[in-house]
């Protein structure tokens, strides 16, 4: 795995203008970045990231199970009672779910080591699955990167395939919701909806504040049509919060991500998973925090944390780094601190994607920090089988 | 090789898109009967249509509305304050319901609609149930008024609740957004 610096397509602003990326720039800072690329060899993706991550992905669904009628575990992941019969009739049910995402930790040397699961609201999906595929295309036509260069993404193909498996069993209407100001989830539910538009799925879309409640307790759309099915980029953690999180259980309505899905997207499934398989070479230790002192060498996550805010480290070598956010009460947990390698000055996370229950890419973002926050930017990867010194030539 | 063959955009993608034909051919129809153009387009994407749409089911309302010799007999079928007198041109007056929505249907091939399409006034009963005139204007229609126009139920989208509340979802937002 390396880190190669490649001049930008000419042309890239245009082309995001042309196919709907409109946040690869996000508050005046670049979001998207091909001013380089990381190089994978092909035993890097498949025997480090790959596998692993159909291995874990397998791990956590296992954990299933149990948890859905272990009241010590439920509590233990902060799950609110009244949604606990909600999410174990979901599970038994298998509901479907469509993806998620696993961020690892990982260099090339050694095995990826799992930082966490995104299983409910992943997003950096688009330009996974879309913009960073075309990146390679271009690059390749234009004769910028190593014949042969190939991509860890099938994102798009397995998407389609995931909506046409499930779309027979979906209710319908079906809408697609994000929070209506939020230009970058706003992108990915238009890429989601644009890929089960090509599964054949009719479906809409809707601001998650548009969403009404009926007397009897239906969601409906702005149309007072009961809502049959919603995919919700929104924290099903902040639904069960707010003042329609109580209707849910009986609505009716079904959910992608699936309710069961708030058991893994959790940073307490960390520990489950760590007491489950302890020393995978994948996991890194963890258990439930017990608002102590932090010692040397471990990491302070809470269950719930999004864009690596309220996050605390504390080094091996007594450095102790901290983040700002809004998760700053409640459970947390912690985990032993496995910093990223430094790439120039970068420090980069793979996101390897889940979709069915298929590991089908990558995309890698990286900050200037050992902590990965919503500055990180989305730099895109090829795999490349060439020898070194050809790629430096 | 470890990426797709293709990738492609239907909705998103602003340059024309190209799609083999041999290969995806399925076809469906998309109905749907939307109370304005806003709901239309947030359902459909399709902002053109919409329009053409309502503006042909408006044109289309007061001749194809059922008819009642007066407010009373309207009002019992279609709710209080939902009818308008309405006059045929030939100084023949009558009360017809107010158009609440309107039906709109579409044949989709690969999920994007093809050309052309069906539209039609919709109309709310007083039990919530939508209607629209029957096809032709006759037969097997189940309301029937003196003027005799017939109307037909929709059943596109008959799962429908009168909402009480929005915005129950979304305060925790930011305008960073939520994914992770």
């Amino acid at each position: 795995m390396r880190r190669i610096a490649l001049a930008e397509r000419p042309d890239w602003r245009s082309k995001a203008a042309e196919c709907g990326f409109g946040f690869h720039t996000i508050d005046d800072a670049p979001y998207w970045d091909e001013s380089a690329y990381y190089a994978f060899s092909l035993s890097e993706i498949e025997h480090d990231i790959e596998a692993p991550s159909e291995e874990l992905h397998a791990m956590a669904l296992d954990l299933l199970d149990g948890i859905v009628g272990n009241e010590q575990q439920l509590r233990q992941l902060a799950i609110p009672e009244p949604y606990w019969d909600w999410i174990a009739r979901s599970w038994r049910e298998r509901q479907p779910h469509l993806y998620g995402r696993l961020d690892f930790a990982y260099d090339g040397n050694g095995p990826a080591k799992l930082y966490e699961l995104n299983y409910d609201t992943p997003t950096s999906l688009y330009e996974a699955a879309f913009f960073q595929w075309q990146w390679l295309e271009d690059q390749l036509a234009r004769g910028q990167l190593p014949a042969g260069s190939d991509q860890f993404n099938s994102i798009y193909e397995s998407l389609v395939e995931a909506f046409g498996t499930i779309a027979r069993g979906i209710a319908r209407p079906f809408h697609f919701a994000a929070m209506r100001d939020s230009v970058e989830d706003q992108g990915t539910v238009a890429y989601l909806r644009d890929c089960a538009l090509q599964a054949g799925i009719d479906c809409g879309t809707l601001a998650i504040e548009d969403i009404g409640v009926s007397a009897d307790g239906r969601f409906t759309d702005l149309d007072d049509q009961v809502i049959g099915a919603l995919f919700k980029l929104y924290p099903l953690e902040d639904m069960f919060r707010e003042t329609f999180g109580a209707y849910l259980p009986r609505s009716g309505l079904q959910l992608i991500e699936p309710p069961w899905k708030a058991l893994l997207s959790n940073k307490g499934i960390l520990p489950l998973l760590w007491d489950a398989h302890r020393g995978h070479p994948n996991l890194l230790a963890a258990e439930f925090d017990d608002g102590g002192e932090l010692p040397r060498g471990w990491v302070r996550k809470p269950l719930h944390s999004r864009e690596g805010a309220n996050i605390a480290m504390h080094l091996a070598d007594g450095r102790e780094l901290r983040t700002d956010g809004p998760y700053r009460d409640g459970p947390c947990i912690r985990q032993a601190c496995h910093s990223l390698t430094g790439f120039d000055g970068h420090y980069p996370l793979i996101g390897s994607w889940i979709v069915g229950d298929r590991a089908c890419g990558i995309g890698i973002r990286e900050d200037n920090s050992l902590i990965t926050q919503d500055s990180a930017r989305f730099v895109p990867h090829a795999i490349v089988e060439e020898t070194r010194g050809v790629l430096i030539a | 090789m470890k990426r797709s063959k293709t990738a492609v955009l239907l909705l998103m993608g602003t340059a024309p898109l190209l799609l083999s034909a041999c290969d995806r051919s399925e076809s469906a129809a998309r109905e749907g009967v939307y109370t304005s153009v806003e709901t239309c387009v947030a359902q459909t994407n399709d902002r053109n249509t919409c329009q053409q749409a309502f503006d042909k089911a408006q044109k289309d309302a007061a001749a194809t509305a059922p008819r009642f010799a007066n407010r009373e007999a309207c009002e019992a079928s279609y709710g209080k304050e939902q009818c308008a007198e309405r006059n045929d041109g030939a100084s023949h007056s009558f009360f017809g319901p107010l158009m609440t929505g309107f039906f709109l249907s579409q044949m989709l091939r690969n999920g994007s609609p093809m050309s052309g399409f069906n539209s039609a006034p919709a109309f709310r009963d007083s039990n919530g149930g939508w209607q629209q005139p029957a096809p032709g204007g006759a037969g097997g229609g189940v309301y029937r008024s003196s003027a005799g126009n017939a109307m037909v139920p929709i059943n596109t989208t008959a799962d429908r609740a009168v909402t009480t509340s929005r915005s129950g979802f979304g305060r925790s937002g930011s305008s960073r957004g939520f994914g992770s």
